[in-house]
């Protein structure tokens, strides 16, 4: 048998590259053929693109001394209103910190019903897999304007927002972690006559836990970015300032606040990333 | 014993592990060695036949009483199959979960009354000063052994062994192998075992056991079980 097969792959190997000797122009031709065909799609698409949006790049030309002089009158960022800034950047915070812990703990056990090696019956697969769909398909955004049309404006309906998108976003990836866990040990803890509680405790959970939190803290980090956003549709927070200012042209204060926003991002990704590094 | 697509996995197979017996089966891939094991372990279901351990059919049991039952029998993995992020020492008294079903084990802490014997057992299998390591930081022969020491937490009457040397170097394959024979002469208990080298089935077994196609191709004392059987299991090889 392992002689035959030898035979047969030598002379496969032997048939494939004669078949490649003789078919090698034409082949090449093709090729090139279909390298200018992609580009050309790829260009019509870009081409189409540019028509769609309007882009006009002489308008940046144009646009360069209205921009120039935003800057000039934003210039110096309004730093005696500092103190008046600290509650919405707490609330930012809080919003991000609300949306995703309740995000986590809804997240969680629909995660071990949409994870389909773990799943006590098909029913409750489909129903949390439905669920998880929902409230990922809907953007944060949406649900904020649903939110503050039911609860009114403040942050409650933007942590409200957060909480119910990361359910979606979380209960997904969770679940994802779940079904991709190795599943030796618990078989191994099933064979020792412990209970399905058990099992679950003493396996899945140290098994999936440090993915778990990574991917909590990289939600929190997507929340923090999120919440600014809300804020514009009345959600509080620094976003909620943020308009509020534009509106009225207090350009100082938009530098001011923008300037918050960036130190709040970059602590929250620095601080997020060491977090995950430590569970990893 | 039949696949879901109703191919024949096991035919006929009428096997007998006696206490203080090392019994391995022998047999090329996809000769149905694995899946006789996860059948008497009940993590696959035979579709007829029945599965005695220490009296009981697991292959009719269910629910809490499968449960129960599972009790009299440990199994030891090709991988360790430890949870890798707890210490050696939590992985050996997982093992006690069975008979220590509490609130405080169910909501994920460990029997502590049951520590002092899980040390006991790391010394037993020669691993006693790696208890607090974490497992993901053992070699292939301390993770086994670790394995082993959590197989024999939970009293069984019964080791399953599946190829429990595969991924160990040839040094560490005998020293588990040699651990699985003492515990079946002294310590009385039955261990079947799956193995893909005839050499460490003949040298430390007291009956190999050839599962060709599913079917027993014979069920001889060690001693007796030559190169001549061997050839027999693996001859489409060998052509």
């Amino acid at each position: 048998m392992s002689v035959d097969g030898t035979a047969l792959d030598i002379a496969l190997r032997s048939s494939r590259s004669d078949a490649g000797g003789e078919a090698q122009p034409k082949g090449r031709l093709g090729r090139r053929l279909l390298v200018v065909l992609v580009a050309l799609i790829a260009a019509g698409v870009i081409a189409q693109a540019f028509y769609v949006v309007q882009a006009r790049p002489e308008d940046l030309v144009t646009g360069a001394h209205g921009m120039a002089d935003l800057l000039s009158r934003a210039m110096p960022p309004a730093w005696s209103e500092f103190g008046d800034i600290l509650w919405p950047t707490l609330e930012t915070i809080d919003l991000a910190i609300f949306g995703t812990l309740f995000g986590v703990l809804m997240a969680a056990p629909l995660a071990v019903l949409a994870a389909s090696n773990v799943t006590p019956a098909r029913p409750l697969y489909y129903f949390a897999r439905g669920v998880i769909a929902l409230t990922r398909a809907v953007p944060d955004l949406v649900w904020a304007l649903l939110f503050v049309t039911a609860v009114g404006l403040g942050p409650f309906p933007g942590a409200l927002a957060l909480s119910v998108h990361s359910i979606g976003m979380l209960g997904r990836l969770f679940s994802e972690v779940i079904e991709d866990m190795d599943f030796g040990p618990v078989e191994a803890l099933t064979l020792t006559g412990a209970s399905r509680l058990q099992v679950f405790t003493h396996a899945v959970v140290p098994g999936v836990l440090p993915s778990l939190l990574g991917i909590s803290l990289y939600r929190f980090d997507e929340n923090l970015r999120s919440s600014l956003v809300l804020g514009f549709v009345g959600a509080g927070g620094l976003g909620f300032r943020l308009l509020t200012a534009m509106n009225l042209f207090q350009y100082q204060t938009v530098s001011l606040l923008l300037i918050a926003t960036f130190v709040l991002v970059i602590a929250a990704e620095r601080g997020s990333a060491l977090l995950r590094q430590q569970v990893s | 014993m039949r696949y879901p697509n109703g191919k024949l996995a096991l035919d006929g197979v009428d096997l007998t592990v006696r206490a203080g017996e090392l019994v391995t089966i022998l047999g090329s891939n996809g000769s149905g060695k694995t899946t006789l094991l996860r059948c008497i372990a009940r993590l696959q279901d035979p579709t007829e036949g029945q599965v005695l351990v220490a009296g009981q059919d697991l292959a009719r049991l269910n629910g809490e009483a499968l449960r129960e039952a599972r009790l009299a029998l440990a199994m030891v993995f090709q991988r360790a199959n430890l949870v890798r992020r707890r210490s050696v020492l939590a992985n050996v008294a997982s093992g006690t979960l069975g008979r220590r079903r509490t609130l405080w084990t169910t909501l994920g802490g460990l029997p502590k009354e049951e520590l002092p014997m899980a040390r006991e057992l790391l010394r037993k299998v020669g691993v006693e000063r790696l208890g607090a390591q974490r497992a993901d930081t053992l070699s292939g022969g301390q993770a086994q052994r670790a394995a082993i020491a959590r197989a024999l937490a939970q009293r069984p009457k019964l080791i399953l062994a599946d190829e429990p040397v595969a991924s160990l170097d040839p040094e560490a394959a005998e020293e588990i192998m040699h651990l699985l024979r003492q515990l079946a002469v002294e310590s009385g208990l039955a261990v079947l075992s799956v193995l893909h080298q005839p050499a460490l089935a003949q040298r430390y077994s007291h009956r190999v056991v050839g599962l060709r196609d599913g079917v027993v191709a014979f069920d001889l004392p060690a001693d007796l079980c030559g190169d001549q059987e061997i050839a027999l299991l693996y001859k489409d090889l060998a052509a």
